[in-house]
Protein backbone atom coordinates (compact mmCIF):
# COMPACT_ATOMS: atom_id res chain seq x y z
CA UNK A 1 0.00 0.00 0.00
CA UNK A 2 1.14 3.15 -0.56
CA UNK A 3 2.42 6.04 2.03
CA UNK A 4 0.26 8.51 1.02
CA UNK A 5 -3.08 6.60 0.62
CA UNK A 6 -2.08 5.08 3.98
CA UNK A 7 -1.61 8.69 5.38
CA UNK A 8 -4.96 9.79 3.75
CA UNK A 9 -6.66 6.87 5.39
CA UNK A 10 -5.55 7.84 8.96
CA UNK A 11 -6.25 11.44 8.67
CA UNK A 12 -10.06 10.33 8.52
CA UNK A 13 -10.16 8.29 11.72
CA UNK A 14 -12.18 10.36 13.84
CA UNK A 15 -14.58 9.64 15.83
CA UNK A 16 -17.68 10.80 14.10
CA UNK A 17 -19.85 8.59 13.20
CA UNK A 18 -20.49 8.14 9.11
CA UNK A 19 -23.92 7.93 8.33
CA UNK A 20 -22.28 5.59 5.12
CA UNK A 21 -21.39 2.89 6.53
CA UNK A 22 -22.74 2.38 9.86
CA UNK A 23 -24.86 -0.18 8.76
CA UNK A 24 -23.01 -2.38 6.60
CA UNK A 25 -21.53 -5.57 7.44
CA UNK A 26 -18.29 -6.14 9.06
CA UNK A 27 -17.19 -8.56 5.88
CA UNK A 28 -18.55 -5.60 3.63
CA UNK A 29 -16.68 -3.04 5.34
CA UNK A 30 -12.94 -5.32 5.19
CA UNK A 31 -14.11 -5.89 1.36
CA UNK A 32 -14.38 -2.28 0.26
CA UNK A 33 -11.06 -0.87 2.42
CA UNK A 34 -8.90 -4.25 1.17
CA UNK A 35 -10.61 -4.00 -2.73
CA UNK A 36 -11.21 -1.01 -3.27
CA UNK A 37 -9.42 1.45 -1.01
CA UNK A 38 -12.39 2.92 0.86
CA UNK A 39 -10.68 4.79 3.80
CA UNK A 40 -14.32 5.40 5.82
CA UNK A 41 -14.75 1.08 6.06
CA UNK A 42 -11.47 1.34 7.97
CA UNK A 43 -12.82 4.63 9.89
CA UNK A 44 -16.16 2.68 10.82
CA UNK A 45 -14.11 -0.77 11.33
CA UNK A 46 -12.09 1.18 14.04
CA UNK A 47 -15.12 3.46 15.48
CA UNK A 48 -16.94 -0.13 15.66
CA UNK A 49 -14.41 -1.82 17.61
CA UNK A 50 -12.49 0.23 19.84
CA UNK A 51 -14.10 -0.21 22.70
CA UNK A 52 -14.02 -3.88 22.06
CA UNK A 53 -10.31 -4.49 21.86
CA UNK A 54 -9.41 -1.77 24.95
CA UNK A 55 -11.36 -3.52 26.76
CA UNK A 56 -10.74 -7.24 26.23
CA UNK A 57 -6.71 -6.05 25.61
CA UNK A 58 -7.48 -4.42 29.33
CA UNK A 59 -8.89 -7.21 30.71
CA UNK A 60 -5.71 -9.61 29.75
CA UNK A 61 -3.34 -7.24 30.89
CA UNK A 62 -5.15 -5.15 33.62
CA UNK A 63 -2.97 -2.16 33.39
CA UNK A 64 -4.20 0.88 31.24
CA UNK A 65 -0.97 1.95 29.85
CA UNK A 66 -0.18 -1.84 28.68
CA UNK A 67 -4.01 -2.02 27.43
CA UNK A 68 -3.29 1.00 25.21
CA UNK A 69 0.09 -0.12 23.67
CA UNK A 70 -1.65 -3.43 22.55
CA UNK A 71 -4.75 -1.10 21.40
CA UNK A 72 -2.45 0.61 19.50
CA UNK A 73 -0.90 -2.15 17.88
CA UNK A 74 -3.46 -4.13 16.77
CA UNK A 75 -4.56 -1.47 14.87
CA UNK A 76 -1.36 -1.00 13.49
CA UNK A 77 -1.01 -4.94 12.34
CA UNK A 78 -4.36 -4.43 10.86
CA UNK A 79 -3.59 -1.26 8.28
CA UNK A 80 -1.20 -3.92 7.45
CA UNK A 81 -2.44 -7.48 7.87
CA UNK A 82 -6.52 -6.63 7.10
CA UNK A 83 -6.12 -8.06 3.47
CA UNK A 84 -4.66 -11.33 5.33
CA UNK A 85 -8.42 -11.97 6.54
CA UNK A 86 -10.38 -14.64 4.39
CA UNK A 87 -13.71 -14.08 5.67
CA UNK A 88 -13.36 -18.14 7.04
CA UNK A 89 -14.55 -17.06 10.67
CA UNK A 90 -16.42 -14.06 12.12
CA UNK A 91 -14.65 -10.76 11.35
CA UNK A 92 -15.06 -10.25 15.17
CA UNK A 93 -13.46 -13.46 16.59
CA UNK A 94 -10.52 -12.66 13.94
CA UNK A 95 -9.91 -9.51 15.54
CA UNK A 96 -10.50 -10.61 18.81
CA UNK A 97 -7.86 -13.48 17.92
CA UNK A 98 -5.46 -10.42 16.58
CA UNK A 99 -5.88 -8.68 20.08
CA UNK A 100 -5.08 -11.74 22.61
CA UNK A 101 -2.35 -12.79 20.56
CA UNK A 102 -0.94 -9.18 20.37
CA UNK A 103 -1.69 -9.05 23.95
CA UNK A 104 0.65 -12.01 24.90
CA UNK A 105 3.56 -11.09 22.31
CA UNK A 106 3.61 -8.01 24.69
CA UNK A 107 3.09 -9.13 28.25
CA UNK A 108 6.21 -11.46 26.77
CA UNK A 109 8.07 -8.87 25.54
CA UNK A 110 7.44 -7.07 29.30
CA UNK A 111 8.22 -9.99 31.30
CA UNK A 112 4.85 -9.79 32.32
CA UNK A 113 3.72 -13.03 31.57
CA UNK A 114 0.91 -14.24 34.54
CA UNK A 115 1.64 -17.80 36.36
CA UNK A 116 -1.74 -19.38 35.16
CA UNK A 117 -3.01 -20.98 38.24
CA UNK A 118 -5.25 -24.21 37.44
CA UNK A 119 -9.22 -23.74 38.84
CA UNK A 120 -9.57 -27.16 38.07
CA UNK A 121 -11.13 -28.42 41.24
CA UNK A 122 -12.09 -25.18 42.35
CA UNK A 123 -15.49 -25.92 44.09
CA UNK A 124 -17.49 -24.24 47.03
CA UNK A 125 -18.87 -27.21 49.09
CA UNK A 126 -17.05 -28.79 51.55
CA UNK A 127 -15.35 -32.53 51.42
CA UNK A 128 -19.18 -34.51 51.73
CA UNK A 129 -20.49 -32.29 49.17
CA UNK A 130 -22.85 -30.04 50.98
CA UNK A 131 -22.75 -26.01 51.26
CA UNK A 132 -23.76 -26.29 54.87
CA UNK A 133 -22.72 -22.45 56.64
CA UNK A 134 -21.23 -21.59 53.19
CA UNK A 135 -23.26 -19.41 51.58
CA UNK A 136 -26.11 -17.86 52.95
CA UNK A 137 -24.78 -15.89 55.72
CA UNK A 138 -23.06 -13.55 52.88
CA UNK A 139 -26.08 -13.66 50.70
CA UNK A 140 -25.83 -10.51 48.77
CA UNK A 141 -28.41 -11.40 45.92
CA UNK A 142 -31.53 -8.89 46.96
CA UNK A 143 -28.76 -5.72 47.91
CA UNK A 144 -29.85 -2.62 46.17
CA UNK A 145 -26.84 -1.26 46.49
CA UNK A 146 -25.05 -3.78 44.41
CA UNK A 147 -25.78 -2.59 41.07
CA UNK A 148 -23.79 -1.60 37.82
CA UNK A 149 -24.79 2.80 38.42
CA UNK A 150 -23.20 2.28 41.81
CA UNK A 151 -19.31 3.18 41.04
CA UNK A 152 -17.83 1.37 44.01
CA UNK A 153 -19.89 -1.69 43.39
CA UNK A 154 -17.81 -1.97 40.07
CA UNK A 155 -14.88 -1.21 41.02
CA UNK A 156 -15.10 -4.60 42.82
CA UNK A 157 -16.87 -5.97 40.55
CA UNK A 158 -13.97 -5.54 38.18
CA UNK A 159 -11.30 -6.46 41.02
CA UNK A 160 -12.99 -9.48 41.78
CA UNK A 161 -12.73 -10.97 37.58
CA UNK A 162 -9.10 -9.56 37.97
CA UNK A 163 -8.41 -11.95 40.11
CA UNK A 164 -9.20 -14.76 37.77
CA UNK A 165 -6.62 -16.64 36.42
CA UNK A 166 -6.02 -15.01 32.90
CA UNK A 167 -7.16 -18.51 30.82
CA UNK A 168 -9.84 -18.12 32.97
CA UNK A 169 -10.33 -14.68 33.31
CA UNK A 170 -10.42 -14.03 29.14
CA UNK A 171 -12.82 -17.23 28.98
CA UNK A 172 -15.37 -14.78 31.61
CA UNK A 173 -14.38 -11.89 29.41
CA UNK A 174 -15.70 -13.06 26.05
CA UNK A 175 -18.56 -15.38 26.92
CA UNK A 176 -20.16 -13.78 29.89
CA UNK A 177 -19.35 -9.72 29.70
CA UNK A 178 -19.06 -9.56 25.45
CA UNK A 179 -21.69 -12.58 25.38
CA UNK A 180 -20.55 -14.39 22.88
CA UNK A 181 -21.17 -17.98 22.32
CA UNK A 182 -19.58 -21.07 23.22
CA UNK A 183 -18.26 -21.82 20.02
CA UNK A 184 -16.91 -18.55 19.37
CA UNK A 185 -14.81 -18.26 22.64
CA UNK A 186 -13.19 -21.30 21.16
CA UNK A 187 -12.43 -20.50 17.73
CA UNK A 188 -10.52 -16.85 19.18
CA UNK A 189 -8.59 -18.80 21.85
CA UNK A 190 -8.77 -21.76 19.90
CA UNK A 191 -9.58 -24.30 22.59
CA UNK A 192 -12.44 -26.86 22.43
CA UNK A 193 -16.04 -26.12 23.45
CA UNK A 194 -15.81 -28.23 26.35
CA UNK A 195 -12.80 -26.68 27.36
CA UNK A 196 -14.47 -23.38 27.33
CA UNK A 197 -17.18 -24.64 29.38
CA UNK A 198 -15.57 -25.82 31.57
CA UNK A 199 -13.34 -22.80 32.20
CA UNK A 200 -15.96 -21.01 32.33
CA UNK A 201 -17.81 -22.78 35.04
CA UNK A 202 -14.75 -22.85 37.26
CA UNK A 203 -14.36 -18.90 36.62
CA UNK A 204 -18.28 -18.17 37.46
CA UNK A 205 -17.66 -20.61 40.87
CA UNK A 206 -14.06 -18.85 41.65
CA UNK A 207 -16.20 -15.43 40.63
CA UNK A 208 -18.73 -15.39 42.80
CA UNK A 209 -17.42 -16.52 45.94
CA UNK A 210 -15.07 -13.86 45.56
CA UNK A 211 -18.11 -11.42 45.10
CA UNK A 212 -19.50 -12.76 48.14
CA UNK A 213 -16.31 -12.05 50.14
CA UNK A 214 -16.01 -8.76 49.10
CA UNK A 215 -19.83 -7.27 49.31
CA UNK A 216 -20.33 -9.32 53.04
CA UNK A 217 -17.27 -6.82 53.92
CA UNK A 218 -18.55 -3.57 51.77
CA UNK A 219 -20.85 -1.12 54.09
CA UNK A 220 -22.03 -3.40 56.88
CA UNK B 1 -28.87 -38.55 46.65
CA UNK B 2 -29.19 -35.01 45.27
CA UNK B 3 -26.45 -33.22 47.55
CA UNK B 4 -25.15 -29.06 46.94
CA UNK B 5 -22.52 -30.41 45.18
CA UNK B 6 -25.05 -31.61 42.10
CA UNK B 7 -26.76 -28.19 42.39
CA UNK B 8 -23.24 -26.98 42.07
CA UNK B 9 -21.76 -29.02 39.06
CA UNK B 10 -25.00 -28.38 37.35
CA UNK B 11 -25.78 -24.91 37.31
CA UNK B 12 -24.72 -24.22 34.11
CA UNK B 13 -26.85 -26.68 32.54
CA UNK B 14 -29.61 -25.13 34.71
CA UNK B 15 -28.98 -21.65 33.87
CA UNK B 16 -29.07 -22.56 29.91
CA UNK B 17 -31.94 -25.20 29.98
CA UNK B 18 -30.42 -27.70 29.48
CA UNK B 19 -30.98 -30.19 31.73
CA UNK B 20 -32.44 -33.11 30.92
CA UNK B 21 -36.27 -33.18 32.99
CA UNK B 22 -34.94 -35.56 36.03
CA UNK B 23 -31.74 -33.90 36.97
CA UNK B 24 -34.07 -30.44 36.61
CA UNK B 25 -37.01 -31.79 39.28
CA UNK B 26 -33.69 -32.83 41.72
CA UNK B 27 -32.26 -29.41 41.12
CA UNK B 28 -35.35 -27.43 41.85
CA UNK B 29 -36.44 -29.99 44.68
CA UNK B 30 -32.87 -29.99 46.64
CA UNK B 31 -32.89 -26.11 46.27
CA UNK B 32 -36.37 -25.56 47.02
CA UNK B 33 -35.38 -27.30 50.70
CA UNK B 34 -32.07 -25.97 51.09
CA UNK B 35 -31.42 -22.35 51.88
CA UNK B 36 -27.72 -22.25 51.06
CA UNK B 37 -28.56 -23.91 47.61
CA UNK B 38 -31.17 -21.56 47.20
CA UNK B 39 -28.88 -18.73 48.31
CA UNK B 40 -26.46 -19.82 45.89
CA UNK B 41 -28.33 -19.62 42.77
CA UNK B 42 -29.68 -16.85 43.49
CA UNK B 43 -26.27 -15.18 43.66
CA UNK B 44 -25.37 -16.93 40.76
CA UNK B 45 -28.03 -15.41 38.20
CA UNK B 46 -27.23 -11.91 40.22
CA UNK B 47 -23.59 -11.65 39.02
CA UNK B 48 -24.71 -13.03 35.31
CA UNK B 49 -27.29 -10.38 35.20
CA UNK B 50 -24.57 -7.52 37.04
CA UNK B 51 -20.99 -8.96 34.75
CA UNK B 52 -23.47 -8.99 31.73
CA UNK B 53 -24.20 -5.19 31.58
CA UNK B 54 -20.16 -4.52 31.90
CA UNK B 55 -20.17 -4.48 28.48
CA UNK B 56 -21.62 -1.18 27.38
CA UNK B 57 -18.78 0.45 29.81
CA UNK B 58 -17.17 2.84 27.52
CA UNK B 59 -13.74 2.58 27.23
CA UNK B 60 -11.73 4.39 24.67
CA UNK B 61 -11.65 8.09 25.65
CA UNK B 62 -10.77 10.52 23.00
CA UNK B 63 -7.28 11.05 24.26
CA UNK B 64 -6.33 6.94 23.97
CA UNK B 65 -8.15 7.78 20.31
CA UNK B 66 -5.89 10.81 19.53
CA UNK B 67 -2.72 9.05 20.51
CA UNK B 68 -3.45 6.31 18.43
CA UNK B 69 -3.92 8.60 15.33
CA UNK B 70 -0.97 10.62 15.92
CA UNK B 71 0.65 6.91 16.66
CA UNK B 72 -0.38 5.38 13.18
CA UNK B 73 0.48 8.51 11.32
CA UNK B 74 3.99 8.61 12.62
CA UNK B 75 4.60 5.00 12.17
CA UNK B 76 3.98 5.28 7.66
CA UNK B 77 6.15 8.50 7.84
CA UNK B 78 8.42 7.69 4.74
CA UNK B 79 12.29 7.09 6.32
ZN1 LIG C 1 -27.88 -27.66 49.02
Amino acid sequence: MEIGFIKKLINVIVSNDNEQTTGISDDELVRRFTQLGDESSFEEIVNRYSDRIYGFALRITRNTSDAEEVFQEVFLTLTKKLHTFRGDSKFSSWLYRVTVNTSYMYLRSQKKHENNISLENYAPYDEKGTLMGRIMYKDWSSRPDIIIFNKEAVVIIEKAINELPESYRTVFHLRDIEGLSNEEVGNILEISIPAVKSRLHRARLFLRDKLSDYFYEWRR
Amino acid sequence: MFMCKDVVENIMGYIDCELDLQTLKELEKHTGDCPECMTFVNTYKRMLEITGKLKNKPFVTPEIRNRLKILLKSKVKPV
